[in-house]
């Protein structure tokens, strides 16, 4: 093998997920059309609206389901012809609640790790370990199904890594979560990602989430990809706008600046002052005027724009193109 | 947060292959454990183990006492029925002259009982508590996908839940009839007895294998039909009194057509039983050259092939050596053979198919 060649194996060895142009069809409807996906290594949002085929594009992952065209690769291993490799790399939190009725929480874990090959005592041992990490306290030993939704979610979850996988998929990881364990649950997964190098591949409604917490995102409609990319590129204005978040009199602001030649204008939100300062002297002059006008600045940062307005603008391309596709399609 | 918290940390130890099957009956095992109805039904399915370790005692006391008719005594005395006396006396057919000859006949033919008679009903209501759940039960709580989402394969899935109903039904069937075994040579003149009757623990492995694979396979895949385990359970217990029913309702009307005047049957001696006076009826039947061209001899309880019970019971008795023509047993085998194979294939189409829908 050649040392590009040997390269080049080695990066497919090394990426999480590689999808390309993967088409699967329920009967006739095709359900994924030509996905062509890599996901790296950090956190990765899988954001689209119900029915987009993000199950699907998850059970393809698995290799629990047979594709009409395409390949799948994960760390290099095609899950249909080795689905016991693959599924050791991957551990998958359900959306559904999926539990065994009449085993205790740690016992499911237990389980758990004792169906993905860990020796019984062993399972048992890191089944603690990872309980506690999940901080799931005495509630452990209660029978699964008398435990809360948030309870269920973290033994759902300790059950999926307990294994310690490569890569871990997520359906839905916050629902029903309150707000502290939200956050708690969202701050498991940027640990996981960042200290010990996991992939994480999240498939979420919450676009709040996918912000807080994802390095990239995709967007599937209708069975096909139609943006992606990292959340930094995909929610950067494209004017390269400077927000100052400030209290006081930004109106007033606003004509000063302007005044020296600096577009200014108050945010939509009225959350501050929107400010196209290019080069080092604006931001220069932007400081000076906010002294001048007496505003209390707090920060000056790139506007981003709301992931909710990338995707309902996706979504709307998206169906502008399905549109055209469908009236340009010879009869 | 504990004490001893660690944070997360990576595991770098050996994944083990081929456990899963190992796990899923183990932990299902332990489920089914903690109903308080099936440790009663099982507590209670060794009571009639009791009855024939009596039935033991009492033919090698027979021996002992050199008489048939004390042996029936003492067996009388035992259960309080005379139902084992009375199978003791009619296998032997009224001689002793043959001590270890008719130790063979009494043995083999009282663990064919005890396997048929008590036992076989009670691993019916056994499967029927234990099986529908076992696999409807997933599918309800969407449990699979806690099975393939990991490296398990349906096979070992499947395995794995056929090993939960075959230990309870091993319980029932096959350690009783071993520990009969033991019994009788425990209350044998001579531990030698053993070894002249070595075979008959292998038989009585066949025998419960016999009743097992298709009737734990059948369970399962009612199970794995639906999600409500209650269907299941109905599906169960119809199959086994409809065949049941159609085998009695058939078997009758050869009965009543054999016995009208005129009538184009003919009688053959039934070869489960040495009583000469019972008799099955054998019609002249329109297919009957086909039965014997393809060596399917329908002579006797030609209907058997259409119980699972009573298919069961003409192959154990060919396992255990008392019905000795193949072709006698070859249509109810191949009906339990059906029923494996059938099973099996609904099972492997079923198990995963929430998974791949």
């Amino acid at each position: 093998m050649t040392e590009s060649g040997s390269d080049q194996e080695r990066e497919r060895h090394d990426l999480p997920v590689r999808l390309e142009r993967v088409e699967k069809r329920y009967g006739r409807r095709l359900v994924l059309d030509g996905v062509s996906l890599d996901v790296p290594p950090g956190i990765t949002g899988l954001v689209g609206p119900n029915g987009a085929g993000k199950s699907t594009l998850v059970k393809a992952i698995l290799g629990l389901v047979r594709l009409a065209a395409g390949r799948v690769e994960v760390y290099g291993h095609d899950p249909a012809r080795e689905p016991r490799q693959v599924r050791r790399l991957i551990g998958v939190v359900p959306e559904d609640d999926a539990s065994i009725p009449g085993l205790s929480g740690v016992e499911m874990v237990q389980y758990a790790a004792r169906l993905s090959g860990l020796p019984a005592k062993e399972a048992l041992r890191r089944s603690h370990e990872v309980l506690d990490w999940c901080d799931a306290g005495q509630e452990r030993y209660r029978a699964i199904e008398t435990l809360s939704v948030g309870m269920r979610q973290k033994v759902a979850f300790a059950a999926a890594i307990v294994h310690d996988p490569a890569l871990v998929i997520l359906d839905e990881p916050t629902n029903g979560l309150d707000p502290l364990e939200r956050r708690a649950m969202l701050g498991r997964l940027v640990a996981l990602a960042r200290d010990h190098g996991k992939a994480i591949l999240v498939s979420t409604h919450v676009l709040r989430d996918v912000q807080s917490i994802c390095d990239r995102l995709v967007l599937l409609v209708r069975g096909r990809v139609r943006l992606a990319g990292s959340i930094e590129s995909l929610t950067g204005a494209a004017d390269r706008d400077l927000r100052l978040r400030a209290n006081g009199p930004l109106e007033a602001l606003a004509i000063r600046l302007r005044d020296r030649g600096i577009a200014a204008r108050l945010a939509d939100d009225a959350a501050g002052l929107l400010v196209q300062a290019g080069d080092p002297a604006a931001v220069v002059a932007v400081w000076e005027e906010t002294a001048a006008a007496g505003v209390e600045a707090w920060a000056f940062e790139p506007e981003r724009r709301p992931l909710e307005e990338v995707f309902l603008a996706a979504l709307e391309a998206a169906d502008e193109a399905d549109t055209g596709r469908t009236a340009h399609a010879p009869a | 947060m504990p004490l001893h918290d660690v944070g997360y940390r990576g595991w770098d130890g050996t994944l083990q292959n081929g456990t899963a099957a190992g796990v899923i009956a183990g932990t299902g095992i332990r489920l089914a454990w903690k109903s308080r109805w099936l440790r009663r039904v099982v507590l209670f399915a060794w009571s009639p183990a009791l009855m024939f370790a009596g039935g033991f005692f009492a033919f090698e006391q027979a021996i002992e006492g050199g008489s048939v008719a004390a042996g029936r005594e003492a067996a009388r005395r035992l259960d309080g029925f005379g139902m084992v006396g009375q199978l003791v006396a009619t296998s032997l057919g009224g001689t002793l002259d043959d001590p270890e000859a008719a130790r063979r006949i009494v043995w083999s033919r009282l663990l064919l009982a005890f396997m048929r008679a008590p036992q076989a009903v009670l691993l019916a209501v056994v499967v029927g508590l234990v099986a529908p759940r076992l696999i409807a039960g997933d599918l309800r709580a969407r449990a699979w996908l806690v099975y393939f989402t990991r490296p398990v394969s349906r096979l070992e899935y499947i395995l794995g839940k056929v090993g939960v109903l075959a230990t309870i039904v091993g319980v029932i069937t096959l350690v009783p009839a071993v520990s009969l075994w033991l019994v009788g040579v425990l209350v044998s003149p001579s531990l030698s007895v053993a070894l002249a009757t070595w075979d008959l623990p292998l038989r009585v492995i066949g025998a419960a294998a016999a009743v097992t694979v298709p009737t734990v396979l059948l369970a399962l895949a009612y199970s794995s039909m639906t999600a409500e385990s209650r269907i299941a359970t109905f599906a169960w217990f119809a199959t086994w009194v409809a065949c049941w029913v159609a085998h009695g309702a058939l078997t009758g009307a050869d009965l009543a057509a054999a016995t009208r005047p005129g009538g184009a049957a003919a009688f053959e001696s039934d070869p489960f039983a040495d009583d000469a006076a019972a008799f099955v009826p054998r019609r002249s039947h329109r297919l009957g050259w086909l039965a014997r061209a393809a060596g399917v001899d329908d002579t006797v309880d030609r209907w058997a092939w259409l119980s699972l019970y009573h298919a069961q019971g003409v192959v154990q008795a060919w396992i255990f050596g008392i019905e000795k023509r193949f072709a006698v047993v070859l249509a109810p085998l191949m009906t339990l053979v059906a029923v494996a194979v059938g099973s099996l294939v609904v099972l492997f189409i079923r198990v995963d198919a929430p998974a791949r829908a």
